[in-house]
C-alpha cells in the first residue's frame, strides 16, 4: 500500500533531520510512529503527501513514487490521502458541513471549488459522514464553536470525504482530553478494521500506541530504531526508542 | 542583607536611573529645538487669548445657517469619494497581498517587489499625492479620489499582507492535502478565515479617509475642504466653523457605525 524507502531530509543543508528512513504500511492496519520530539515524525508524515519536500528516497503509494509527480498528478494523488492534524486545521468561521465538503475539493474544478458548488450526492455523503462521527446535529455550527474533540471528528469526516486509501494523522490526540482521545482513537481504529483504510498515526503516548496499533515504528534522531508488530514492543524497546542522543542533549525533551 | 534582596534593589535602581536619563534627554531635546527655532516657551501662557478669539469668531451664528444646504451636499460628496477610494483600493490591495504574502507567494522576489511598491505608495504623504496629481488631473473629484486611492492601496496591501502571514500555513496545508488547487485554497480557506480582519481594516481606512478627504479637497478644490477654504478666505468664519463642526460630526458618526459593524462581525 505505502512503502517508504531510504527517505532523507535536511532543513538547513547540514544537520540531517531524517537519515535513511524505510518502512511500509499495510492496508487495513493501524500503524503508529512513536519517538521523542524532534525525532522526525512530522517530517516523515508530511513527506508522504509532499507537504514537505524531502531530499532523497522513494515514497511508493500504490506503486507510484509521490516524489516524481507533477502538480496535476500530485493533486490527484493527494486526493486519495486523508490527513488530520493536532490543531485540527479546520476553517473555523465555516460550518462543520462546509469543512467536511472541503474533502472533495481535490476532485472538483477550480470554478466549482471556489463557489462551493457541490452536487447532491456529495452533500448527502457529507451528512452521512457527520452522522458516522456523531456530529449530525452540529452540521450547521461554526467550527470555532465546537470543542477540541468535536473539531477533530470534523477533521476525520473531512478526510473520509476524500475516500482515502490511507489517512495520515499528525499527533491527532495531543490537544485532546482523555475522553475525546478515546473517542477519536476508536474511530480511527474502526476505519482500519471496518473500512480497510490504512491509518498511519504519529503519537507521543506509548500506552495509546500499545492499545490501538497493529504495527509500531520507532523513530529516534531521524532513524528507524524499531519496526515490528505491537506485541514485540517491550519496555526495553521503548527505552531504546526514547533514549537521549548524546549530541542532542538538552534539545531532546521527553514528552509523555 | 540578603544577597537576593540586594540584587533586586540593584535592579530597580538601575531601571530608575535609565528612566531618569531618558527624561533628561527628552528635556534637552526640547530645549535645543526651542533655541534653534527661537521659540519662547513662556508665550504658551498667553495661549488663552488666541483660543478666545477662535471661539468668538468660529461659533456658527444665525447667518451661517444659510450655508447648511451647501455644506451638507459637499460633505456627502466628500464622504462618497472617501468610501469609493477605500473600497476600490481594498480590492486591489487584497489581490496584491495574496500574491505578495510570504506564506503564499510563488517567488520571494515577487513578495519584495510588492512590499517595496506598497511602502512607496503609503510613505508619500497624502498632501504630496494630491499636489502631484493636481498637475495631471486638475481640480476635480477624480484627483482627490486618486490621491486617497494610492495611499490606501499602499496601506491596505501591507495590512492585508500581514493579516495573511499571521494566518500561517497550517490550514493552507490542510486544504492542499485534500488535493485542493491554489484558488480553491484561497477562496475556501484563506478568505473565510481573514474576512473579519479585512473588514475591520477597511472600516478603519474609511474613517481615516473621510478625515483625509477634507484635507485633500482643500488642495484639489473640491468637496468640503474647498468650501471651508472659500468661507475662511472670504472671512465668513461662522460658516467655516459650521464646516468644521459638520466634519467632526461625520467622522464621529462613521467611527460609531464602523464600531457597530465590527461588533456585529466578531
Amino acid at each position: 500500500m505505502l512503502t517508504v524507502n531510504h527517505l532523507a531530509k535536511s532543513y538547513d543543508g547540514e544537520k540531517k533531520s531524517l537519515t535513511d528512513v524505510s518502512f511500509s504500511v499495510r492496508s487495513g492496519e493501524v500503524t503508529v510512529i512513536i519517538g521523542p520530539s524532534g525525532a522526525g515524525k512530522t517530517t516523515i508524515l508530511r513527506s508522504i503527501n509532499q507537504l514537505i519536500r524531502d531530499d532523497e528516497g522513494e515514497i511508493l503509494f500504490d506503486q507510484i513514487d509521490m516524489r516524481q509527480l507533477n502538480r496535476v498528478q500530485l493533486r490527484r494523488a493527494r486526493s486519495h490521502i486523508g490527513m488530520i492534524f493536532q490543531s485540527y486545521n479546520l476553517i473555523e468561521p465555516l460550518t462543520a458541513i462546509e469543512n467536511v465538503l472541503h474533502g472533495c475539493l481535490g476532485t472538483k474544478s477550480n470554478f466549482a471549488g471556489i463557489f462551493s458548488i457541490y452536487n447532491n450526492r456529495e452533500k448527502e455523503e457529507a451528512l452521512k459522514l457527520l452522522q458516522k462521527v456523531g456530529l449530525e446535529e452540529f452540521a450547521y455550527q461554526q467550527c470555532r464553536n465546537l470543542s477540541g474533540g468535536q473539531k477533530q471528528r470534523v477533521g476525520i469526516a473531512r478526510a473520509l470525504m476524500q475516500h482515502p486509501k490511507i489517512i495520515l494523522c499528525d499527533e491527532p490526540i495531543a490537544s485532546l482530553d482523555p475522553k475525546s482521545t478515546i473517542t477519536v482513537m476508536d474511530i480511527l481504529r474502526g476505519l482500519a478494521v471496518n473500512d480497510g483504510i490504512s491509518v498511519l498515526i504519529n503519537l507521543h503516548q506509548v500506552d495509546i500506541a500499545r492499545e490501538y496499533a497493529d504495527h509500531v515504528i520507532g523513530i529516534n534522531n531521524g532513524q528507524v530504531v524499531f519496526d515490528d508488530r505491537t506485541q514485540a514492543l517491550s519496555d526495553a524497546a521503548i527505552t531504546g526508542i526514547y533514549r537521549k542522543n548524546a549530541n542532542l542533549e538538552g534539545s531532546l525533551v521527553h514528552e509523555s | 542583607m540578603n544577597p537576593n534582596l540586594q540584587q533586586v534593589n540593584h535592579f530597580f535602581n538601575k531601571k530608575r536611573f535609565r528612566l531618569s536619563l531618558i527624561l533628561v534627554i527628552l528635556g534637552l531635546a526640547y530645549a535645543g529645538a526651542s533655541l534653534g527655532l527661537g521659540f519662547q516657551t513662556h508665550s504658551l501662557l498667553n495661549i488663552q487669548d488666541g483660543i478666545a478669539w477662535l471661539i468668538q469668531n468660529f461659533i456658527p451664528n444665525e447667518a451661517s445657517k444659510g450655508y447648511w444646504h451647501e455644506i451638507s451636499q459637499q460633505l456627502f460628496r466628500t464622504f462618497l469619494v472617501a468610501v469609493a477610494a477605500t473600497t476600490c483600493a481594498a480590492v486591489g490591495a487584497l489581490f496584491l497581498a495574496i500574491i505578495g504574502a510570504k506564506t503564499l507567494t510563488a517567488a520571494i522576489t515577487v513578495s519584495w517587489v510588492i512590499r517595496g511598491f506598497s511602502s512607496l505608495l503609503r510613505n508619500i504623504p497624502i498632501v504630496a499625492w494630491a499636489m502631484i496629481l493636481l498637475f495631471s488631473f486638475k481640480q476635480n473629484d477624480l484627483t482627490g479620489f486618486l490621491a486617497l486611492f494610492f495611499m490606501t492601496l499602499g496601506f491596505l496591501t501591507r495590512a492585508f499582507m500581514e493579516t495573511i502571514e499571521d494566518f500561517g500555513t497550517e490550514k493552507i496545508q490542510a486544504l492542499q492535502a485534500t488535493g485542493a488547487t491554489y484558488l480553491q485554497v484561497i477562496f475556501q480557506g484563506l478568505l473565510p478565515e481573514i474576512a473579519v480582519a479585512l473588514m475591520s481594516w477597511i472600516l478603519y481606512m474609511i474613517e481615516n479617509n473621510v478625515r483625509d478627504a477634507t484635507l485633500v479637497g482643500l488642495l484639489t478644490g473640491t468637496g468640503i475642504g474647498f468650501i471651508f477654504n472659500l468661507y475662511f478666505k472670504s472671512l465668513r468664519y461662522g460658516a467655516a466653523g459650521l464646516v468644521v463642526l459638520s466634519v467632526i460630526l461625520l467622522v464621529v458618526t462613521v467611527e460609531l457605525i464602523s464600531n457597530l459593524i465590527g461588533r456585529l462581525l466578531s
